[in-house]
């Protein structure tokens, strides 16, 4: 009969052991591993959330004819507004292009824009992540800058056959350069903490001392485009407040992110036209 | 010929079906900016009911499974859920397995120490090391309340699940 107090160790011990078996495994296989774990459960996500667009579509099916039409008109009005926010949009980028040619500036890196639905949101203390349903099956790079109707949702983690992780803008391991706007100095942005039952938060460090933020005039806090990651001028979030570093030398501040990033139900992925003019990849952790 | 189920391979499904559910429910308190973590749910089954082998290697799989989809490095809560699953069984003779009170106070007390665990791992990686503590205490209070609720049923489902491959091993 083997002692008590072995008995009692043995979980322990084959939890050391496995451990140090852990630590010694070669990362080509937990590379491989990973990856085979993550396309085993890719499907699930997927049928999961189709359930749940079912569910959506049927619970719609209960609406009345009235508010089908209330619906309908509705979107005729917006559908308007954006036909004529389109063919202003085609003018300005003419015109964009034609400046650029005249000051011999060199050509805006091209985006193709990827819609993407929302299949699982995984907001936890330590990270803030989407999935998403397209993967390499829609040419969807590591690296490659997500958005939303509200400016800056996060960049694509990592990417599988048919899904991708994106790493939202509230993620604490996110940074990126910005400016605040009607300044051109950058500043570095970097997601915060994220309070239950509250909206995002970010912060910003080296804000020159001259940018001042007013109670009840906040700034708008945009990417700067330097990096080459993300295109200039979308919105992050609003620079809430921001005071004097220790240092003494610049400010840092608190941004407030959008409360929609943690609604999000489609992303739009920018996936770049000329892929070796971007920056290098994020290496997943 | 046997073509009954070895337990652990039950085991592992019953632990998917939580894994999934729990990240359905996931998705939805994301607006809240709330995030439930049953790891204790997930490691006392395993450790009350299997041999000590299959139940670790269960937990384990469970854990890279989790692990694949998080941005942690590949392998830290399938050693969290490991950790879990040895305190736990080192209290199994000590408890009324069978009865579902015992196993709630397993699983609330596991999962409270696999999430601390969890916190102090991430906490060496995290750019600002316990500037969420609000947020995690948050976390924590809903994840053991959800779990006082779903303990009951998860355990008598894994039981349910056991029953055809011949329920709980001796040892």
């Amino acid at each position: 009969m083997r002692p008590q107090r072995f008995d009692q160790a043995r979980p322990f011990l084959t939890l050391g052991i496995v451990a140090l078996v852990w630590l010694l495994v070669p990362a080509v296989v937990k590379r491989f591993a990973r990856a085979s774990f993550y396309e085993l459960q890719a499907p699930g996500e997927v049928t999961a959330a189709g359930v749940r667009q079912l569910q959506e579509f049927w619970a719609l099916r209960t609406r009345s004819a009235d508010d089908l039409i209330a619906a309908g008109k509705q979107t005729a009005d917006a559908l308007a507004f954006y036909e004529l926010s389109a063919r202003q949009q085609e003018q300005l980028a003419a015109e964009n292009e034609r400046l650029r040619a005249l000051l011999n500036l060199p050509a805006d890196p091209g985006w193709h824009y990827e819609q993407a639905r929302v299949v699982r949101r995984d907001f936890s203390a330590w990270w803030q992540q989407l999935i998403i349903r397209k993967g390499t099956d829609y040419h969807i790079p590591v690296g490659a800058p997500v958005v939303y109707a509200g400016g800056v949702a996060g960049r694509v983690r990592e990417v599988g056959a048919h899904t991708s992780v994106v790493e939202l803008i509230s993620s604490p391991g996110l940074r990126l350069a910005a400016v605040v706007e009607g300044d051109t100095r950058p500043v570095s942005y970097q997601g915060g903490e994220n309070p239950a039952f509250g909206a995002s938060r970010g912060t910003v460090e080296y804000v020159p001392l001259d940018v001042i933020t007013l109670i009840g005039a906040p700034r708008r806090l945009l990417t700067s485009g330097l990096g080459g990651v993300f295109p200039a001028g979308l919105p992050i979030g609003t620079l809430t407040h921001a005071e004097p570093a220790p240092d003494g030398l610049f400010k840092t501040g608190e941004v407030r992110l959008d409360p929609a990033l943690s609604e999000l139900t489609e992303v739009t992925v920018l996936v770049p036209l000329h892929p070796e003019e971007t920056a290098p990849p994020v290496p997943a952790p | 010929m046997n073509h009954r189920l070895h337990p652990a391979v039950l085991l592992l499904l019953g632990n998917i079906i939580l894994v999934t559910m729990v990240a359905q429910a996931n998705h939805y308190l994301a607006a809240w900016q709330l995030h439930l973590w049953l790891g204790g749910l997930l490691v006392t089954p395993a450790a009350l009911s299997a041999r000590h082998r299959a139940g670790a290697a269960v937990v384990f799989l469970t854990g890279l499974a989790m692990d694949a989809t998080s941005p942690v490095a590949f392998g830290t809560q399938a050693l969290v859920l490991l950790a879990g699953h040895a305190l736990v069984y080192t209290w199994r003779d000590r408890l009324a397995r069978s009865e579902a009170t015992a196993q709630a106070m397993a699983a609330l007390t596991a999962n409270l120490v696999t999430f601390l665990l969890l916190a102090v791992a991430e906490s060496f990686t995290a750019p600002r090391p316990g500037g969420a503590l609000g947020r995690l205490l948050a976390d924590l209070v809903a994840s053991q309340l959800v779990l006082a609720l779903v303990a009951p049923w998860f355990c008598a489902l894994q039981a349910r699940l056991l029953a055809p491959a011949g329920g709980r091993d001796a040892n």
